[in-house]
């Protein structure tokens, strides 16, 4: 039981991070065309701008600021690199969002060196929120938990109750029509993106604090979020949060069970051969859990290739 | 269903949502023919097209070309089984030569896709075949421009003979003279009338002239529905048509 | 066309000699700017030709290592075939997992391959330390090459020569490829597949295999590999090699054939010459790749095509001193990057930044170049500002020549190309 809710936590919280992060993934494709490939630099930068103003600005300002300063890096990257290549077609923007991830992650390990650094969450919140059986658990992963949250809440009442919401959400399905409308695009799409590179800069000053701060950090977790926005289908805000959950609540689980084929073998009495096979047949959940959601897309891809709430081209 | 028709359309409709773009089509079309499709704007005739040659599926009815049941079917497989199409907006390879264009039209129909093990150029006929299209399409002289660099009309010429090399038994035509001048037009009539020999035509046009002057058999398309079909003189004094195009006043 | 071949010929000729006059060390980069030059042509055929970009084709290039290994230990260590016909190994399997990726890749289109291809690379990534009997875990594989039809393989001489007929062979096969109806499919699928399909072609079919037939090559690439260093480890698998030929085609160029061979042969050069000398070697070539991008998208191969054809229409001369003009800004821009980079990197290690601490406010000077710099002073910073102030002076003034000379090349045609004017009439 103590294992159930201790996974069932971990598991709603790492989705709701790859949550913030997927969110302005699957808002910036949505509505520009664009598949950001330094989304997830976006997230790294959040944690290593934090982790370099948290002994000048203390932990909360250093996150406040962080964000900020990531927002700025989306828009010159959308303005000054993006912009430009757009005529060239899609393909040639996501490689050069390629260039800019690969770009960023060695500015980082110029900067930083090439290694984890020490980015830790300040004493005062490294406390536990309550006991579960032997253990407790900690108060900072819960806040992870509600700072996205939050986020979401913000984002969905921006998006649906506010005038600026309603011009985005059109400009993510008619641009035209919304600049014949005489609204500047341009600067929409620019601060769209701005905002998402902003979402993924906070998610990684608040979460790079629990989980490690180092430079494959964006690749880590990029891969992830990729997955994510194709499970859940490019484009689709809530099919992002069901398939960031879904990721987060099956890796969490997977990664207690030491179970493999050949224990599911063993109750039909096949154990002992499935054991000498060994390869994949011995091979444990727990070492899967990181595979089981690439496992997962490609089902997807098989079964219903738009993504869970995704909508045909 | 009549096994002497080239293509039939049996109680073929199409909505989207709540709204019926095609409300209950039935169209036999005679072999060797050439049909006009003609109706308003907004009537649905892309549409038909589309349900047609297999890129939308139906919400019901059933379309067959011969005896063959089509409805339901890929693109690929419908080509494959002898209809063509050409479109409205031309849909070519904008990064390859009209030469190139052409010849993976022609490429196709010898069985071609899947073979590695041999040079193109030693395949004769295609490359005859290929010139020869070039020929009639009086684009020769343009065979190594890039499609993207030719004018307009010659993309509509070339959007036409991609249709047409693939030796369909049936030629769906979506508006082949939009934005050609009168010459361009006359030579594009004869085209057609000429590489269409033995097949047959479904022509969706706006030039009255030539939808007039071309075709056998015209239907006429008025809200997803087909009003009226018949000869060209039988359509041309038929009431309900007129007041489809101009109203009520001159009913 | 003749001109070309002879230029060909030239390059296969000094490829030839090179192990007579190289050292030991020079060759073993040969060896590896051949290898890369076939992946690079491989993924190219996926990238440029068919217009799939992929983010996993290191996974491709390292099953044909990893089965190439294998098989160089199976039969109790004398291998499944002689050396020389090792690669075909790597070709095999590259296909046969190629095929079955490809089949699931395909389904979709644009970025969701792109985004498939980097997460079948991840999955064979994260999948493979598990599976010690085929991967070795941590430390890999390895294995011995085995003496073949006289020749002892032992010498890495012998080893360049067996790498370079391998990839003048599938260079060749590649080429061949292109002339061939289903190479001509794959130019098709890159330009506009909802045609393909009116056309009647099954486009899954033919992106699979266009996909296998690309992986098979990146799977003579990693056999390649694996008989060079005989051995394979999981880290090829990494987004890293996947990252690597991808920037190296496009710097290279994908729609000219030979462009991306270009690329990863001057990359993997650079690399091998410069990464003793900096540690921000990829960092350099990062900001290559994105200024590529973003100011000569075809690459260097098609800069080259521009330039040539510009120097058909206007001859050398007039082109001359833009010429000049360009490689100097070039120059400009690399020292004033490259300071800026090497002072960065200097003030930001480890090493470094504890010897400031201590120095308190006196930041020690740092040695770069043979001269002496202080972090701190505005003068050592105004060196990059000034190269890059020029830099970028010089370029505009190059660009402006360049221009002039081919509007007056056409304005000069187009007076030729004038009825008015040709005949002799007076204006």
């Amino acid at each position: 039981m103590d294992y159930f809710v201790v996974s069932l936590l971990n598991g709603v919280i790492y989705g709701l991070l790859l949550f913030m992060v997927s969110a302005g993934l699957t808002l910036i494709f949505g509505m520009m065309g664009i598949l950001n490939f330094a989304h997830a630099s976006f997230y790294m930068l959040g944690a290593y701008f934090a982790y370099a103003l948290q002994p000048y600005l203390g932990f909360w300002l250093s996150v406040v600021v962080a964000t900020a300063l990531v927002g700025l890096v989306g828009v010159v990257a959308e303005r000054y690199f993006l912009r430009p290549v757009h005529k060239y077609g899609h393909a040639h923007e996501l490689l050069l969002t390629f260039g800019l991830s690969f770009i960023i992650a060695e500015f980082v390990k110029l900067f930083f060196g090439n290694f984890p650094v020490n980015y830790r969450i300040p004493a005062s919140l490294s406390f536990s929120a309550f006991q579960i059986g032997p253990s407790t658990y900690p108060f900072y992963r819960l806040l992870i938990g509600a700072v996205a949250l939050a986020m979401f809440v913000v984002i969905y009442l921006l998006l649906t109750r506010t005038r600026v919401g309603i011009i985005v959400r059109a400009a993510i399905h008619r641009p035209a029509m919304v600049e014949a409308l005489g609204h500047n695009v341009p600067v929409v799409f620019m601060v769209v993106f701005g905002v998402g590179a902003a979402l993924a800069g906070l998610a990684g000053a608040v979460a790079g604090a629990f989980y490690t701060t180092n430079p494959n950090m964006a690749i880590e977790l990029g891969v992830m979020v990729f997955v994510v926005v194709v499970i859940g289908g490019l484009g689709s805000l809530e099919g992002a949060l069901l398939a960031s959950l879904l990721i987060g609540l099956i890796t969490s689980f997977s990664i207690g069970v030491d179970y493999s084929m050949a224990s599911l073998l063993a109750l039909v009495g096949l154990g002992d051969w499935a054991r000498e096979v060994g390869g994949l047949l011995t091979l444990k959940l727990s070492s899967l859990s990181g595979t089981i959601p690439y496992a997962l897309m490609l089902v997807i891809l098989l079964v219903r290739p738009y993504g869970l709430l995704g909508e045909k081209e | 269903m009549n096994a002497q028709s080239a293509l039939s359309l049996r109680g073929v409709r199409k909505s989207f949502g709540s709204i019926d773009i095609i409300n209950g089509v039935d169209l036999d079309l005679v072999p060797g023919e050439r049909h006009a499709l003609i109706g308003p704007n907004g009537a649905g005739k892309s549409t038909l097209f589309h349900l047609i040659s297999g890129q939308l599926g139906l919400s019901a009815g059933e379309v067959f070309l011969g005896n063959q049941k089509i409805s339901g079917l890929p693109p690929d497989r419908v080509n494959h089984l002898g209809l063509a199409r050409s479109f409205q907006i031309t849909n070519v390879f904008p990064g390859l030569s009209v030469f190139e264009n052409l010849r993976l039209a022609v490429m196709r129909q010898h069985g071609l896709q899947y073979v590695f093990w041999q040079s193109i150029a030693r395949r004769t006929q295609v490359t005859r075949e290929t010139r020869e299209l070039l020929e009639r399409l009086r684009l020769a002289n343009r065979a190594s421009t890039l499609a993207s660099e030719l004018s307009y009309s010659e993309q509509r010429s070339l959007e036409i003979g991609m249709a047409l090399a693939s030796r369909p038994q049936v030629v769906l035509l979506d508006e082949p003279m939009a934005g050609m001048s009168r010459e361009e037009t006359d030579y594009a009539v004869d085209l057609i009338r000429d590489i269409t020999r033995g097949k047959t035509l479904f022509i969706v046009e706006h030039d009255m002239d030539v939808v007039f002057g071309l075709s056998d058999r015209i239907s006429v398309l008025v809200y997803g529905r087909i009003v009226a079909t018949g000869t060209p003189d039988e359509i041309r004094s038929n009431p309900v048509v007129k007041e489809a195009y101009l109203g009520e006043e001159t009913a | 066309m003749d001109s070309r071949i002879i230029l060909g010929a030239i390059i296969v000729l000094a490829l030839v000699l090179a192990p007579a006059v190289l050292s030991p060390a020079l060759v073993n980069a040969g060896i590896q700017m051949l290898i890369a030059s076939l992946f690079a042509c491989a993924f190219s055929l996926l990238c440029g030709q068919a217009g799939m970009l992929s983010f996993g084709h290191s996974a491709f290039f390292g099953v044909g290592a990893f089965a190439t290994v294998h098989a160089m230990n199976a039969v109790g260590g004398a291998g499944l075939l002689p050396t020389p016909f090792m690669p075909l190994v790597g070709a095999v399997t590259g296909l046969l997992v190629g095929l079955v990726a490809g089949w699931f890749a395909t389904k979709r289109t644009g970025v969701y391959f792109a985004m498939i291809t980097l997460a079948i690379g991840e999955l064979l990534y994260s999948l493979a330390p598990h599976l010690g009997g085929w991967f070795g875990g941590e430390a890999g594989v390895s294995t011995m090459r085995m003496p073949a039809f006289g020749l002892s393989f032992g010498s890495n001489v012998q080893v360049y020569y067996l790498t370079l007929a391998w990839v003048l062979l599938c260079l060749g096969l590649l080429y061949l490829f292109t002339r061939t109806p289903l190479g001509r499919v794959a130019l098709g699928l890159r330009e506009n597949t909802r045609r393909l399909r009116f056309l009647g072609y099954n486009v899954h079919m033919a992106s699979v295999l266009v996909f296998a037939v690309s992986t098979m090559f990146a799977g003579v690439a990693g056999a390649l590999q694996a008989i060079n260093i005989e051995s394979a480890n999981y880290v090829l698998f990494n987004l890293d090699l996947s990252a690597e030929v991808l920037l190296n085609s496009y710097i290279g160029g994908v729609t000219f054939f030979l462009g991306p061979a270009i690329g990863a042969a001057l990359m993997t050069f650079f690399g091998y010459v410069v990464s003793d000398l900096t540690t921000s070697w990829l960092l350099y070539k990062g900001l290559l790749f994105v200024a590529v991008m973003l100011f000569v998208p075809r690459g260097i191969a098609g800069l080259v095509q521009t330039v040539a054809a510009s120097v058909r229409r206007c001859g050398f001369g007039a082109l001359a001193a833009s010429f000049v003009l360009h490689g100097v800004a070039a120059a400009l821009l690399a020292c004033g990057t490259v300071f800026s980079v090497e002072m960065l990197q200097r003030i930001f290690s480890q090493d470094y930044l504890s010897l400031a601490r201590l120095g308190g406010k006196a930041w020690p000077a740092i040695s770069l170049f043979g001269e002496s710099w202080r972090p701190l002073a505005a003068a050592t910073w105004l060196v990059p500002l000034v190269l890059f102030a020029i830099g970028l002076l010089v370029l505009r003034e190059a660009m402006r020549r360049w221009r002039a000379a081919i509007e007056a090349a056409t304005r000069g045609s187009d007076e030729a190309n004038d009825p008015a004017v040709a005949s002799g009439a007076s204006t």
